[in-house]
């Protein structure tokens, strides 16, 4: 690092986490499925050489694909892949597309710039290609292993048209793709002038060294927030869509001086559904990481700088390591409920720092079929749910845990689609009480225009999310299919392929969060303001607040009288508050209760690579 | 011929420019600003710069004003108490929003999220309902709404607005809720969104018409205290408010949207920015704003500012027409740390005004980019032509703290303070440039603001814009600005169509209305035919796509088949441009849109002849600064003596009253004609 001032390397981190922002606008201003462009499903990454993220979100996976890749790599290739066996599932399922894209600077490999995007369908037996009672990935739809799009500069256009052919919305497709390879070489741009400007050595020392600013960070980071003897947490995925369920996962973490230990062990077997998820080991290093930096220093890049402090261990063949070829197109529900579990692990060493849980997936509607004038269509619509009560405040009503996603607006799906929102809001109620409160769930209301298909992708059906510190959980999900004629069908979390009649009516709401802290506490002007905007009805408000509004000269106001006695009279029967209020364990369904019957007799997951 | 009067109230000082439309003559006055009531400060100001022109304030029949009360309304949480009617089902949507929680990963944990601009219990549905083609499919229940809005009266709404489902293609409803409203409130302003934004996104219309309710009372009730204010000072000028886009709009019109005057200050600075590098001849000009907190950067191309349509207030993304302002948390009063993982940074906490850099010895010992450019020398320890002395060595011991949590000296801390607050800078111009598909290559760099001359130089040497230009009074530029705003507004009607089915004649009509609407709004504003202008665009994207550029059309460009190529070609050029590729898919237009402009005759700065004035003469004396880690003596000059012809070697630091202009070692600045310093690299230049 010779030639590398602290002042430079500071000027290049800025300059690279511009990059990454102009990456992100790129792909969302050009691409054309509303679940990109609109809902922000599509994350951007720059490598150093070695592939090691130095900017991005996911942790990096570009290692593993040098280490994998034969054929040489040339100035000019940009690769692409979405099968998650062929990397190690650096992308989890086959909808999201990943471009790499080799920057050259002086005929040598200065880095790598990479995004990926979730793309509408890739074909297989159901449209969206995420079908919810598939038990393999050839049940899915098309796997693309790693290739080259473009040969040195020269689109592979045999590769493209096998792709495309292999879509139920080629333009859609080649648009989305086009606009992740346009994000990559923004990368590769901006890459290569700050080789001009500072030199090719002194980038390469800059990228090495901001790697080394994250380890130096994680370590002091380890040895204050975990604990020196192992704590575990355990929740669940509701179901595999196939009426098996449900699945726990289970983590244990500890430290051995300034390294940690995150350990599976004791999470359930694989599915036979589709929920299962292949999980990268540096991505879920790349997830501890990102949540125990976020208090330190928000401004620092998160890097794979720490990773050799973290040792992980995911026992092979459970439904985060499952076995080839083993259905993936549903792991949101796990992806998502490992930042439960790791939240509350990590919450058992210091509570008041951390949140309740969430709503705790990526709910999808799916609806396909010809419109009016015999069109075609396919919309895919990411909802969201109650954010969990947090340290801060409250927690969100029905909004986005992943960061920058997005709702679609009403007037958008009902100008392309034969689609009419009669409702959309957040469930009064939904969010579990606290003395910052979890958020309300999603409550929509959908009545379809055309004869088609829809499909439906939740979870927290039958586990509520859980509240902390005295907090209470939050409502679970549900869906229910009203027919034109007046009949209504509940629908399970996940089901695809339902048969839907014009006019049908379907009430999809989605999991409330966990609240924080004592409701009890909670300031009774706050609730009543909840109460006032029709957050909290005044049921609850007694319920799980005590908290006693009456009706005075037309307005809504507190007996605090009232209010005070109830809330000494609950407290004394409660007694103390638990660190974590869970609601209800799920009663075991299909072939995971037999596990449980025999899981004395097979435990056997010892740590093998931890 | 009177005089003409540009007034831009900021939140420390209220500047005046007075322009002499016989004469050409222009003078200059500031005054404290009066925060609680703006229009104080305005009138004291016209006072003053009246006195110093030594004319009568009667004699001014122009006054054009740039307003920070609608901003601030909305920063400060202190608009009206307004209520909403919505379609039924859709009470939350200002709660729900977009939905979205911030980056990274884990955002949400720290988002602070403000409650709604129309309270959830001052908010109701209503059954009637539209679909997206405009076709009705529940009929509005009057009696429902007469209720709604008397249950509204009384809870004591100050402004109401009216925003449904499907409006932009239908406002039948929206509209006979307004005349329910006036029935029955007949002093309640009433906002319906297709009048504010007639385009399609419910939340972004919802909370843009929202937005114009909130400010509006406040705004009412400034415009008459200005009115009232001038009556009694028996003043009767002519007062057009500046508008975000940089265009200006009448009392009246500032009255009914004011959601347009949301970033009517910054505007100004960029439409004069891009009036000066006309001036120094370059119609492609980045605007660099640079002042105590924040820094406010833009572009223009051909002499015009570039306009967006969305610009996001604190939370709230509003859509309303604005020029491309980005702003970053980088100022003179940025506060330098070092966190824990032993980075550098710059910002965004600031000093602010109080107590300020730890060199302005009113208290403030955090060490900021100020106490940086004083360590450095290019800050000379006298400013305000002497009435202000800093305190060289309180800056140096802020400056010092941080050298030492990274092993430097002070002067290199200090240099790596600049260096970080300039890169942060370089990414603001990076965005309103590279990423629209500009390379700041191809433009000039004006800098104004406090601080925006003293970075000037590094600004250009970092994103390759030559010349720097530093205009003869970088301190009241937007001021200068509003001189020569001319009265616009915008008129737009949404019809998603794609290209194979549109119809020539429909468009034809469609425009013909919006021109009417356009005109009899530039009639109102009180603008002859002969000034009268209209500019044509179309909004237009691929099928499907979430974001459409405006390409500039001809009313009846459709009716021929070159006018439809030209116009595929035009949208190709600006798609290539901003995302790098294009695709053979059907083409889809969403908005037709008319701006109706009422041109204003131009103010013009006058040509300075240059004199015998040598340049030594200018020179004050010399100081120790540092450039590139070496200490040079480097010359202090006087602007005010500085003439036409003028080369001023580098490195120098020139003062003024307003602002200090640094010019680095193997540069140089050339004085133009009018007063303008132009800086270029060695070598280089004209």
């Amino acid at each position: 690092m010779a030639d590398l001032d602290k002042i430079t390397l500071d000027i290049i981190e800025n300059a690279l986490r511009n990059t990454r922002h102009e990456m992100d606008a790129v792909l969302f201003r050009s691409a054309m499925s509303p679940v990109i462009r609109e809902q922000h499903d599509g994350f951007p990454m720059i490598c150093d050489p070695q592939g090691r993220m130095v900017v991005g979100q996911f942790g990096s996976y570009i290692a593993g694909f040098i280490q994998q890749w034969r054929r040489g790599i040339a100035e000019g290739d940009v690769f692409l892949v979405s099968d998650p066996y062929s990397c190690r599932g650096a992308i989890s399922h086959i909808n999201d597309w990943m471009v790499l894209l080799p920057i050259f600077y002086d005929g040598e490999l200065v880095g790598w710039g990479s995004q990926f995007g979730h793309t509408v369908d890739v074909g297989g037996p159901v449209s969206g290609s995420l079908p919810t009672d598939a038990t393999t990935i050839f049940g899915e739809g098309m796997r693309i292993p790693p290739v080259k799009l473009f040969d040195r500069g020269k689109l592979n256009e045999d590769v493209l048209d096998l792709i495309l052919t292999n879509t139920r919305v080629p333009v859609m497709n080649y648009f989305d793709l086009m606009a992740i390879v346009a994000a990559c070489r923004t990368a590769d741009k901006r890459v290569r002038e700050l080789c001009d400007r500072f030199g090719k050595r002194t980038y390469l020392a800059a990228c090495e060294a901001l790697l080394d600013r994250t380890y130096r960070a994680m370590s002091a980071l380890i040895e204050k927030n975990l604990p020196t003897e192992p704590v575990s947490f355990e929740d669940y995925v509701d179901d595999d869509g196939r009426g098996n369920g449900p699945f726990k996962m289970k983590l244990t973490i500890w430290r051995e001086g300034n390294v940690g230990y995150f350990d599976w062990t004791g999470t359930d077997p694989q599915a036979p559904g589709p929920i299962n998820f292949l999980l990268n080991e540096e991505m879920f290093k790349m997830f501890i990481g990102v949540y125990l930096i976020m208090v330190f220093d928000p401004q620092i890049l998160f890097n794979d700088g720490f990773y050799p402090l973290l040792r992980v261990k995911i026992p092979e063949g459970s439904l985060l390591q499952p076995r080839f070829p083993a259905a993936l197109g549903c792991r949101t529900h796990a992806l998502a409920r490992l930042f439960d579990v790791l939240g509350g692990a990590l919450g058992r060493q210091a509570p008041e720092l951390s949140t309740a849980a969430g709503y705790g997936t990526s709910p999808y509607l799916l609806y396909n079929g010809y419109d009016e004038n015999g069109e075609f269509f396919h919309l895919m619509e990411i909802t969201y749910g109650g954010i969990p009560g947090r340290p801060l405040g409250d927690g969100m009503d029905a909004h986005s845990w992943w960061p920058l996603f997005e709702n679609i607006p009403t007037e958008y799906l009902e100008s392309y689609y034969p689609i009419t929102v009669l409702e959309y809001g957040s469930l009064p109620d939904s969010g579990g009480a606290g003395y910052h409160r979890g958020g309300n769930g999603v409550h929509k209301v959908y009545r379809f225009e055309v004869d088609g298909e829809i499909a439906v992708h939740d979870d927290r059906e039958r586990s509520q999310p859980w509240g902390i510190l005295g907090g209470l959980p939050g409502q679970s999900s549900s869906k229910l299919l009203v027919r034109a004629d007046g009949k209504a069908e509940p629908l399970p979390s996940k089901i695809s392929q339902v048969a839907v009649r014009k006019g049908d009516i379907l009430i999809y709401r989605t999991a409330g969060g966990g609240g924080w802290r004592d409701p009890l506490d909670r300031p009774v002007e706050w609730v009543l303001k909840d109460v006032r905007n029709g957050l909290v009805s005044r049921e609850k408000a007694a319920r799980d607040y005590g908290v006693i509004i009456v009706e005075k000269d037309g307005r809504l106001a507190v007996d605090q009288q009232r209010t005070e006695s109830e809330r000494a009279r609950k407290k004394r029967e409660r007694g103390d508050v638990p660190i974590f209020t869970f609601g209800p364990e799920p009663e075991p369904i299909g072939v995971v209760r037999e596990w449980r019957s025999t899981r004395a007799l097979t435990q056997s997951d010892e740590p093998a690579h931890v | 011929m009177g005089y003409r009067l540009g007034i831009d109230v900021g939140g420390t000082f209220t500047d005046l420019l007075l322009f002499d439309e016989e004469t050409g003559r222009m003078v200059l006055a500031k005054v404290p600003s009066t925060p609680a009531d703006q229009s104080i400060g305005v009138l004291n100001g016209i006072e003053k710069v009246a006195a110093l022109a030594g004319i009568d304030p009667a004699e001014i029949d122009l006054v054009l004003h740039g307003t920070t009360v609608a901003t601030n309304a909305v920063l400060e949480e202190k608009g009206a108490r307004v209520g909403l009617i919505t379609t039924r089902g859709f009470e939350q949507i200002l709660h729900v929003a977009r939905s979205q929680t911030p980056g990274p990963l884990a955002g949400w944990i720290i988002m602070q999220k403000p409650d709604p601009l129309a309270p959830l219990h001052l908010t109701r549905g209503v059954s009637a309902r539209m679909n997206a083609r405009g076709e009705e499919l529940v009929p509005l229940d009057e009696e429902e709404v007469r209720r709604l809005i008397c249950e509204l009266r009384d809870e004591g709404i100050q402004a109401l607005t009216v925003s449904l489902i499907n409006s932009f293609a239908n406002p039948a409803h929206e509209r006979r809720i307004r005349d329910i409203a006036q029935e029955i409130c007949p002093d309640l302003p009433v906002t319906i969104s297709t009048d504010i934004l007639p385009e399609f996104r419910e939340y972004e219309r919802t909370l843009t018409t929202v937005m114009n309710s909130y400010v509006r009372p406040v705004m009412s009730r400034y415009l008459t205290g200005i009115e009232r204010k001038l009556h009694d000072a028996r003043l009767a000028p002519t007062v057009n408010i500046v508008r975000s886009d940089g265009g200006v709009m009448s009392l009246d019109g500032a009255r009914a949207k004011p959601v347009n005057t949301l970033l009517s200050g910054p505007s100004g600075g960029v439409v004069a920015a891009s009036y000066i590098g006309e001036l120094a001849g370059y119609k492609n000009v980045l605007s660099f704003d640079m002042g105590g907190t924040s820094t406010d950067v833009a572009i223009s191309t051909g002499g015009e500012p570039r306009i967006v349509r969305e610009t996001r207030i604190g939370y709230y993304p509003v859509k309303a027409a604005a020029v491309d302002v980005r702003s970053v948390g980088a100022g003179g009063g940025s506060i330098a740390h070092v966190p824990i993982t032993g980075a550098l940074r710059v910002g965004p906490q600031s000093a602010g005004a109080e107590p300020g850099p730890a060199a302005y010895g009113a208290g403030g010992t955090e060490p900021t980019v100020t106490d940086a450019n004083v360590v450095l020398g290019r800050l000379p320890p006298r400013l305000l032509g002497g009435e202000m002395q800093l305190d060289v060595e309180a800056a140096r011991r802020a400056v010092a703290r941080i050298g030492d949590a990274l092993g430097l000296s002070v002067e290199e801390a200090a240099q790596g303070i600049i260096d970080i607050v300039n890169e942060n800078m370089f990414g603001a111009l990076r965005l309103v440039s590279v990423q629209r598909g500009y390379d700041p290559r191809d433009f000039a760099l004006v800098a104004f603001g406090g601080a925006g001359p003293l970075h000037a130089n590094a600004l250009a040497q970092l994103s390759g814009a030559w010349p720097a230009i530093i205009p003869p009074t970088p301190g009241v530029l937007s001021a200068l600005g509003f001189l020569h705003s001319d009265i616009r507004n915008e008129f737009s009607q949404t019809v998603i169509r794609t290209l194979d089915r549109i119809d020539a004649s429909e468009f034809a009509q469609i425009f013909a209305a919006l021109d009417e609407q356009a005109r009899r709004w530039l009639e109102g504003e009180g603008i002859p035919a002969e000034r009268q202008a209209l500019d044509y665009q179309i909004d237009v994207r691929y099928h499907r796509q979430g974001y459409e550029f405006p390409v500039r059309v001809h009313p009846r460009q459709f009716a021929s088949e070159e006018g439809l190529e030209k116009f595929v070609a035009d949208f190709k050029e600006i798609h290539e441009r901003n995302y790098g590729f294009n695709i053979d898919s059907l083409i889809e237009i969403v908005n037709l849109r008319v701006v109706g402009i009422g041109l204003v005759r131009k103010v013009e700065l006058q040509r300075v002849a240059p004199d015998r004035t040598s340049l030594e003469e200018a020179m004050v004396e010399t100081h120790r600064a540092y450039f590139g880690g070496k200490a040079m003596e480097t010359p202090i000059y006087d602007r005010d003596r500085l003439r036409p012809g003028h080369i001023v070697r580098g490195p120098a630091v020139i003062t003024q009253r307003d602002a200090t202009t640094v010019i680095l070692p193997e540069h140089y600045g050339q004085v133009d004609e009018y007063l303008n310093i132009l800086i270029y690299p060695d070598g280089k230049g004209r």
